[in-house]
């Protein structure tokens, strides 16, 4: 499942001109691009030619590519966009579960988690960085430190780990007694999966999840991770003593934590 | 040994797939005869670059006379000491029947540290039934002496160790001395000082990580053969250290060969072959059906010693109710204080601060 809503309309067509227009009119200096969709794989081969595309014109950009990386359990596939020749890319895909029968459930596709499974394995082969998501709702949150240990053991080489708060938008709404779960309500056990790979040495952040609703430990986890156009702050927060230090909230989500409050006093150390 | 069979070993060494070596240097004494030390590395120095391995060498030794020379030739490859301390002065002395063991040992310790670094040298200890009684004074011997880890690991009921009379009983206190050890150790590091159980550490690896170890004692295939062959001065080759022990005692069932013969028909010969249908826990009885299989094990030379037969007997075997109790002990830490051990564990496994 992914949060955002659901477009049926054909229109890969008129986005790919649209896109390689998008990337001709870009300045070099961009810093980063991203891929994302639906999902860009769906786009065959043609994902090749915009990549390649990317890379012709803005060799300096860094592209971040969001796919559920099914598409790479061909590592055919895989090997097909490491041709594009560009290292300059990093893949972020999600995992919702250790547990396949949680994670096919959660992409209502059966045999998802073992070909996502394989693609990050083909993906690691041919060298690629990966940037694992975890996005955080009512069924993935009950097995957090068992997921922790699952990708340490199984895929201690990925790039970077990322656990996201939902977005209360699209199909979480749909789906609101499912999937919403207020974030106070799994922070112990984010805390022992962040914290139990961090120690591991693998590279942890918190996407989407405003300080006041994490454990002071997970804190220097937390990243700003909302884009400007959909990010917004409450009217307490200005209160907030790590205000500056904050995601913020989805501007977009139509349901927030209870346990938003303004953090006045930090200790000191 | 001779130079002709050192060279030739060397040579079977680097014929051996492995990407990483380690070269041990064994006695009786071995830097009693230094020049042949130095011989073998700059013969195996030359072939490392050849073929790209990396190369790690071990000077077993008792740290009582090793010449300066040594020292400084080692200072300029990948060499470490190794050398035994088994606790407090009075315990390591009478261990050692002499009245000025500990302080010779101590002082060629801090002659290689000074010589060619801080971490060049480790110390294994010899758990004799005395020491069973005094788990907490070897750890603050180590800790005094600068070390910031241990090997708590049993006598093996070899070649002289043998004459123990009551080896049953001797390792139900050995796994009481463990417990004992373990948790004085993880109070001090709860305290914030780094100290590291090393057996608890090889063990916590192969439960928590997808890592592998290469301690000899506890792998499947058995370490023996694929993780450490012995190059004997007496120009036979034998499976293991233990295997060697035997040998001394006349007894040389894991000869496998001469040095002199070739690669193959040692590593891949009829004697191998022979004790490779019983050196993975996965198929002898006992391991097959324990939980235990994949973290402990295969150890054909120690039930052959112990038990007068390669297979082995595990409702009988020493070797497997000490690992089955150890085990057990380390999941019912993880079990039980998790949340409290996993940070200790963690940095004991990953060395990061
Ligand atoms: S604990 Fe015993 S039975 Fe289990 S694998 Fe080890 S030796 Fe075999």
């Amino acid at each position: 499942m992914c949060c955002q809503p659901p477009n049926n309309s054909n229109d890969l067509e008129r986005n790919y001109i649209k896109n390689i227009k998008l990337i001709d009119s870009a300045p070099s200096t961009l810093p980063s691009i991203g891929i994302t969709g639906g999902e860009p794989t769906l786009l065959g081969d043609k994902l090749f030619s915009l990549i390649s595309h990317i890379k012709a014109k803005l060799p300096e950009t860094e592209i971040h590519l969001l796919t559920n990386g099914r598409a790479f359990a061909d590592i055919t596939y895989a090997k097909k966009l490491k041709q594009c020749g560009t290292d300059n890319i990093l893949l972020g895909i999600p995992l919702h579960s250790d547990c396949s029968i949680d994670h096919d459930y959660i992409t209502q596709s059966k045999g998802s988690f073992d070909e996502t499974m394989l693609g990050l394995y083909n993906l690691e082969r041919c060298g690629f960085d990966v940037e694992l998501r975890i996005v955080l709702n009512r069924i993935t949150c009950q097995r957090l430190p068992q997921m922790a240990n699952f990708i340490y053991r199984n895929l201690p080489f990925v790039r970077y780990v990322a656990f996201m708060g939902m977005e209360y938008t699209g199909y979480t709404i749909k789906n609101h007694d499912l999937v919403w779960i207020d974030p106070l309500d799994y922070k112990d056990q984010l805390e022992t999966a962040v914290c139990e790979l961090n120690r591991w040495g693998l590279n942890v952040s918190v996407f989407n999840l405003t300080h006041c609703v994490l454990n002071e430990n997970l804190w220097k986890f937390a990243v700003k991770s909302i884009s400007d156009w959909k990010n917004e702050y409450a009217e307490f927060c200005d209160e907030c003593a790590l205000k500056e230090k904050c995601c913020g909230l989805f501007a977009t989500s139509r349901k927030q934590s209870k346990g938003l409050q303004p953090i006045k006093v930090i200790l000191c150390e | 040994m001779s130079k002709e069979d050192l060279f030739r070993s060397i040579d079977h060494m680097y014929m051996s797939p492995a990407p990483h070596l380690t070269m041990e240097f064994q006695g009786g004494e071995p830097t009693l005869v230094p020049e042949l030390i130095k011989e073998g590395i700059l013969y195996s120095e030359s072939k490392r670059e050849q073929t790209g391995k990396s190369v790690t060498y071990v000077i077993c030794t008792n740290s009582v006379n090793i010449p300066d020379h040594l020292l400084d030739f080692c200072s300029n490859y990948n060499v470490v000491f190794s050398t035994s301390l088994d606790g407090p002065e009075w315990l390591h002395n009478t261990n050692r029947g002499k009245s000025d063991s500990y302080q010779k040992v101590i002082a060629g310790i801090e002659k290689v540290r000074d010589a060619i670094g801080e971490y060049k040298v480790s110390a294994l200890m010899t758990t004799s039934e005395l020491s069973l009684d005094h788990p907490k004074e070897i750890i603050d011997a180590y800790r005094a002496n600068k070390f910031n880890s241990i090997f708590i690991r049993s006598l093996n009921p070899y070649g002289l160790a043998k004459d123990n009379e009551d080896w049953p009983r001797y390792f139900d206190r050995f796994v009481e001395f463990y417990k004992i050890a373990l948790d004085y150790i993880i109070e001090i590091n709860k305290s914030g000082e780094l100290f590291v159980e090393e057996l608890t550490t090889m063990i916590l690896k192969k439960i928590l990580t997808p890592f592998p170890i290469g301690f000899v004692d506890l792998q499947s295939p058995s370490g023996i053969v694929n993780g450490v062959i012995v190059y004997n001065y007496d120009g036979y080759v034998y499976a293991s250290d233990e295997s060697r022990m035997l040998a001394e005692n006349g007894d040389y069932k894991f000869r496998l060969g001469k040095i002199t013969d070739n690669y193959e028909s040692i590593f891949y010969g009829r004697r191998v072959q022979e004790v490779s249908r019983v050196w993975a826990t996965e198929y002898i009885a006992g391991c097959s059906e324990c939980a235990y299989l994949s973290i402990c094990g295969a150890d054909p030379v120690r039930n052959y010693s112990t038990q007068g037969d390669e297979y082995g007997f595990r409702p009988s075997s020493t070797l497997c109710k000490k690992n089955m109790s150890i085990i057990n002990h380390i999941f019912h830490l993880l079990d039980t204080r998790r949340e409290e051990l996993m940070p200790i564990f963690q940095r004991w496994i990953t060395g990061v601060e």
